[in-house]
C-alpha cells in the first residue's frame, strides 16, 4: 500500500473517482487484501462521520480490555502500600473476566469472520469458546440465523433486499414461500 | 353437488394413479396437484424454519370459478394473507406500516408444489417412502433426493384418500431436515361460509395481482436488450425464468436481476453497478436456509442468492463473465 493507493481509496469513497481511476481503484480492492481493508476504514469512517452508522461489531472492546488487563501488575495480600486502599478481585473473578472478555471478542470475530466463509470458520471457534469454558451464547449456524451472517448493517439491508426480490420471482418455485411470509415477524 | 365432483374428479384421477404406476411418478403428480388444488379444506400447521415454529391457520376454498385461500398466522405478529385467483392481499394489524417487500408472490400453498414436481422431476430422483399418519389422515411419503449436491431435496408425505399434501420437509446434502411443514389437523370436504373467507383483523392492506405482474415481467424481459453478463455455469436444468432491469432506490444504481430455476430449487443473479458508498457483499454469506455469494466483475457487484447450499451460489459465482457487446 503506497500513499497514491490510500488517496485513490478515499476518493473512491468520497466518490470523486470517474473512468480509468475508478477502475483502477476497484482493482485494487479486488485484488489487494491490504487495499480492501483500507477501502473498508474509510467507508466506516465516512459512514460515521456523515452519522450514516456506528458498527459496534466491528470494535473488538473486549479484546484490547482483556490484553490491557494481562498487562496490569497483580497486586497481592503481600503488596505494601499503606496509602491508598486497593480493592482486588479474587482469582477466580478475574479469571472468569478474562475467560467471559475472550469468548465475547471470539463471538465478535464470528460474526466479522462468516463474512467470507461462514461455514468452514465456524466449527472451529466453536471449539475456541469451549476450550476457554465459558458460557458464550450459541453459534449461529445455518439452521437458525435469522440474520445475515455479515457484520455491516448496510451489507445486510443490500442483501435483505435482494432476498426480497428473490422470493418476488422465486413464489412460483420456492416451496415454502408463503410460510415464510405469513411467519415473517419485525425481526426478520 | 360439488361433494360429488370433487369425489368424482378425485376417483378418475386415482385411477389413474393406479394404471400408470411407479414408473408415471410425475405425470401422477401433476395430476394430484390439481386435485389438491379443488379441495375445499380448513387446517393447521406449522412452518418450523431453524430453532423458530410458526403456527398458520389455512382456508382453502375452490370450486368452478374462483380459487380462494386464506392464511391466518397465529402466534407471532397478526397477519393474514387471502388470495383469490391471482389477486393476492396481505392485512396487517392496525399502526404497523405495510411491508411492501414482503409480498407472498407463491402460486398456491402448500397445493401447488406437487404439481411444480411435475416439472422438475429430471433432477431429482423421486422414490416412494413408508406410509404414516400425519394429522390424523393416512398418508405415502415421496422422497425427492437431487441428481447433485447443488440442490436441496424434499420429503413430502400427502393424504392417501384426497391427494393433498400434509408434510414437507426440505432437506441437505446429508438428509437434515431444514424447513418443515405439516398439518397438525385438517378438516377436508367440507362446506365453507364465505364468512371464513374474509380478513378479520382490521388494519392495513396491500392487493396486487399476480398475473399482471408476471406478464409485466415477461414484457419487460422481452424488451429487453441483450444482458452483457454470461453464466458459464449452472447446475443442471436451471433455466433463466425471468430478468429485469430497475433502479434501486438506495443510491440510484441500476441493479439487473436473473432468475434461474430447475422448476423447485431456484437461484437471483443480481448485477448492480458499482458506485462509491456502497457497502457490499464480498464471499459468503447466509441467511436462514437462503446462501448468498458476492463478488466484483468488470466493475459491478454481483450477488448470486438462493434456496441452495452454498456451494452451488459460489460455484455460479466464480463462473460469471463479462461479454459486453455479444450474444449469449
Amino acid at each position: 500500500m503506497t500513499a497514491n493507493h490510500n488517496e485513490l481509496l478515499s476518493a473512491l469513497v468520497d466518490g470523486e473517482l470517474q473512468g480509468k481511476e475508478l477502475e483502477l481503484a476497484l482493482n485494487l480492492i479486488h485484488t489487494n487484501d491490504d487495499a480492501r481493508s483500507q477501502w473498508q476504514r474509510f467507508q466506516r469512517t465516512s459512514d460515521i462521520m456523515h452519522g450514516h452508522s456506528l458498527s459496534l461489531d466491528n470494535i473488538d472492546l473486549t479484546t484490547l480490555l482483556s490484553q490491557r488487563l494481562s498487562q496490569e501488575p497483580i497486586y497481592s495480600s503481600a503488596s505494601d502500600d499503606k496509602t491508598a486502599k486497593i480493592f482486588t478481585f479474587t482469582k477466580p473473578i478475574w479469571k472468569q473476566a478474562a475467560s467471559l472478555a475472550v469468548a465475547a471478542s471470539i463471538g465478535a470475530l464470528a460474526v466479522v469472520g462468516v463474512m467470507n466463509k461462514p461455514e468452514n470458520q465456524l466449527i472451529p471457534i466453536t471449539t475456541q469458546v469451549a476450550a476457554v469454558e465459558t458460557t458464550a451464547a450459541p453459534i449461529i449456524t445455518a439452521q437458525n440465523s435469522k440474520r445475515w451472517t455479515v457484520s455491516e448493517q448496510d451489507v445486510e439491508h443490500r442483501l435483505d433486499t435482494y432476498l426480497v426480490d428473490h422470493n418476488e420471482y422465486t413464489g412460483a418455485s420456492g416451496v415454502f414461500s408463503y410460510a415464510r411470509v405469513v411467519s415473517y415477524d419485525e425481526g426478520q | 353437488m360439488k361433494f360429488v365432483w370433487q369425489t368424482i374428479l378425485a376417483c378418475s384421477l386415482l385411477v389413474n394413479v393406479t394404471a400408470h404406476a411407479e414408473n408415471d411418478v410425475d405425470k401422477t403428480l401433476e395430476t394430484l396437484g390439481l386435485v389438491a388444488k379443488q379441495l375445499n379444506y380448513d387446517g393447521i400447521f406449522s412452518f418450523q424454519a431453524g430453532n423458530k415454529v410458526q403456527s398458520i391457520r389455512i382456508i382453502h376454498y375452490a370450486d368452478r370459478q374462483v380459487e380462494i385461500e386464506r392464511l391466518i398466522s397465529l402466534n407471532g405478529v397478526t397477519r393474514e394473507v387471502i388470495r383469490t385467483n391471482d389477486m393476492v392481499t396481505c392485512v396487517y394489524p392496525e399502526g404497523k406500516p405495510v411491508q411492501e417487500n414482503h409480498r407472498p408472490l407463491g402460486r398456491g400453498f402448500p397445493t401447488d408444489l406437487l404439481r411444480r414436481l411435475h416439472a422438475a422431476s429430471d433432477y431429482y430422483h423421486m422414490s416412494e417412502g413408508l406410509e404414516e399418519r400425519v394429522a390424523n389422515h393416512h398418508t405415502h411419503e415421496l422422497v425427492l433426493q437431487p441428481i447433485d449436491n447443488y440442490r436441496y431435496g424434499y420429503i413430502l408425505k400427502v393424504d392417501k384418500d384426497s391427494q393433498l399434501l400434509l408434510q414437507a420437509t426440505l432437506i441437505n446434502e446429508v438428509g437434515d431436515a431444514l424447513e418443515t411443514f405439516a398439518f397438525s389437523s385438517v378438516e377436508m370436504n367440507i362446506d365453507i361460509p364465505k364468512q371464513l373467507l374474509e380478513a378479520e383483523i382490521q388494519g392495513n392492506e396491500m392487493t396486487w395481482n399476480r398475473k399482471e405482474q408476471m406478464e409485466r415481467r415477461h414484457t419487460i424481459a422481452m424488451g429487453q436488450k441483450t444482458s452483457p453478463w454470461k453464466l458459464v455455469w449452472l447446475p443442471e436444468g436451471f433455466e433463466l425464468v425471468t430478468q429485469k432491469s430497475r433502479f434501486k432506490a438506495m443510491n440510484g444504481a441500476p441493479v439487473e436481476q436473473r432468475v434461474y430455476s430447475d422448476g423447485l430449487s431456484s437461484i437471483s443473479v443480481f448485477f448492480e453497478k458499482i458506485r462509491a458508498q456502497h457497502g457490499h457483499l464480498h464471499g459468503r454469506s447466509f441467511k436462514g436456509i437462503v446462501n448468498a455469494f458476492g463478488t466484483i466483475i468488470n466493475n459491478h457487484f454481483v450477488t448470486i442468492v438462493g434456496e441452495v447450499p452454498a456451494m452451488t451460489v459460489e460455484k455460479v459465482a466464480t463462473s460469471i463473465q463479462y461479454i459486453d457487446g455479444e450474444n449469449q
